[in-house]
């Protein structure tokens, strides 16, 4: 039993069910009558937030990077693809630079064909850039630029979106030919796992300031072979 | 490492309508509330549409939480536990997903228990630990899954009523545990 005289044993286990939601409509109306004119009652509910949430501490899993966008649409009222509006303006502030490794492309030569691990169709949703991308087991990325090409002095730069990450990672500008292989840095291979690629207009020679500035022209997300 | 003041300060931004720390905030905290909302709806989307509903409501309400109250991590997760039990308890689950036994039953030493170093997370895993195993389990599926004290019963195959005596001599037990 309580010391403090302000609340019994009957408010503690009522409070905690209310907290876990275990109430009957008709309790949670009664108990929040009381709530609004008793403030001992309030801190039982605050400690029993408190208490219990610590429960879900080991509990956590990424949720998939189209997300954000959704989110930050919904919240700011912001049209997603409207010209000139990035979703990932808001990167533009340099927030999350720090988290942003860029990997440079350089040509491998074609090694010995490995099935790839992973694969995705990065189509503009008009159909005007299409780039096929398929990541090896080696981490050798293959891109067939299969439809459309950079705008005149412009690049197109790729970006990974890990499942659950708000910042892109560039994996560099597009070459001009239509099939290269790129060296995907090993630190960033299992990002694709659950991930997204996208393709962004740049001005040439890639992003300046490590997130994407431009339109996003394509995504997709990558599939797990 | 993000610190709850951190979080605190994030949130107190997004009262401001500052937007960057609105998406600070997503990325420190969204794989904890995504990972509630999941445990409790099971189904990816359904949890990432709850997760949607839940930044948008810390985005408008996020002047209604006051520091000093709860942590803002117990605020954060409130928030996504509250709004993902709603979207269970809306769609009537079909009967015989009651039968499913939950893994929780099984499951021996809590993680909690080895795996937290911080008081108060520490003490309620020991709490918890004082408590017969089955109502204990009962504790952590209310809490983790929503389940309701229909389901609860009949996951543990006791009348409703036991299980309600169960579970409030269990909270009783637990403050106690948690105050001494």
């Amino acid at each position: 039993m309580s010391e403090q005289a302000t609340y019994d044993e009957d408010d503690i286990a009522v409070a905690g069910e209310y907290v876990l939601r275990l109430l009957s409509a008709e309790e949670v109306a009664t108990f929040e009558a009381r709530l609004a004119a008793e403030p001992a009652l309030r801190d039982l509910v605050t400690d029993w937030q408190e208490g219990l949430a610590t429960l879900a501490d080991e509990v956590a899993e990424a949720p998939p990077a189209a997300l954000w966008p959704r989110i930050e649409a919904a919240a700011f009222g912001e049209a997603p693809r409207r010209a000139g509006i990035s979703p990932w303006r808001w990167l533009a502030g340099g927030l999350v630079a720090a988290l942003i490794a860029v990997a440079l492309f350089f040509a491998i030569p074609p090694g010995p064909v490995t099935p790839p691990t992973h694969q995705a169709q990065i189509a503009a949703e008009d159909g005007s850039l299409v780039v096929q991308a398929a990541l090896s087991p080696e981490g050798e990325l293959h891109l067939i630029r299969e439809q459309g090409g950079a705008r005149p002095g412009r690049a197109l730069e790729l970006w990974l979106i890990a499942e659950g990450a708000p910042a892109p990672v560039s994996l560099g500008v597009l070459p001009e030919a239509e099939d290269v292989r790129i060296a995907v840095p090993e630190a960033l291979r299992a990002s694709f796992t659950g991930g997204t690629l996208a393709i962004s207009d740049e001005p040439p020679g890639g992003s300046p300031t490590g997130a994407p500035t431009g339109d996003v022209l394509a995504a997709a997300p990558v599939q797990t072979l | 490492m993000v610190t709850p003041e951190d979080i605190e300060g994030m949130i107190a931004r997004c009262a401001l309508g500052d937007r960057s720390a609105f998406a600070a905030l997503y990325q420190a905290t969204s794989s904890k509330l995504f990972g509630i909302c999941l445990r409790i709806l099971k189904e990816r989307s359904e949890a990432e549409d709850a997760l949607q509903e839940v930044y948008l409501r810390i985005w408008r309400k996020a002047e209604s939480y006051k520091a000093g109250g709860p942590s803002p991590m117990a605020w954060l997760s409130t928030v996504a536990r509250n709004l993902a039990i709603d979207r269970l308890r809306a769609k009537a689950p079909p009967a015989d997903e009651l039968d499913d036994a939950p893994e929780l039953v099984a499951k021996g030493p809590t993680p909690e228990q080895s795996a937290v170093a911080a008081g108060e997370a520490a003490r309620i895993g020991a709490c918890l630990g004082e408590l017969e195993p089955e109502r204990a389990g009962a504790v952590r599926g209310a809490y983790l899954e929503g389940a309701t004290y229909d389901e609860l019963a009949n996951r543990y195959s006791v009348p409703l009523n036991t299980m309600r005596t169960w579970l409030r001599r269990s909270l009783i037990k637990l403050k106690e545990c948690l105050e001494r």
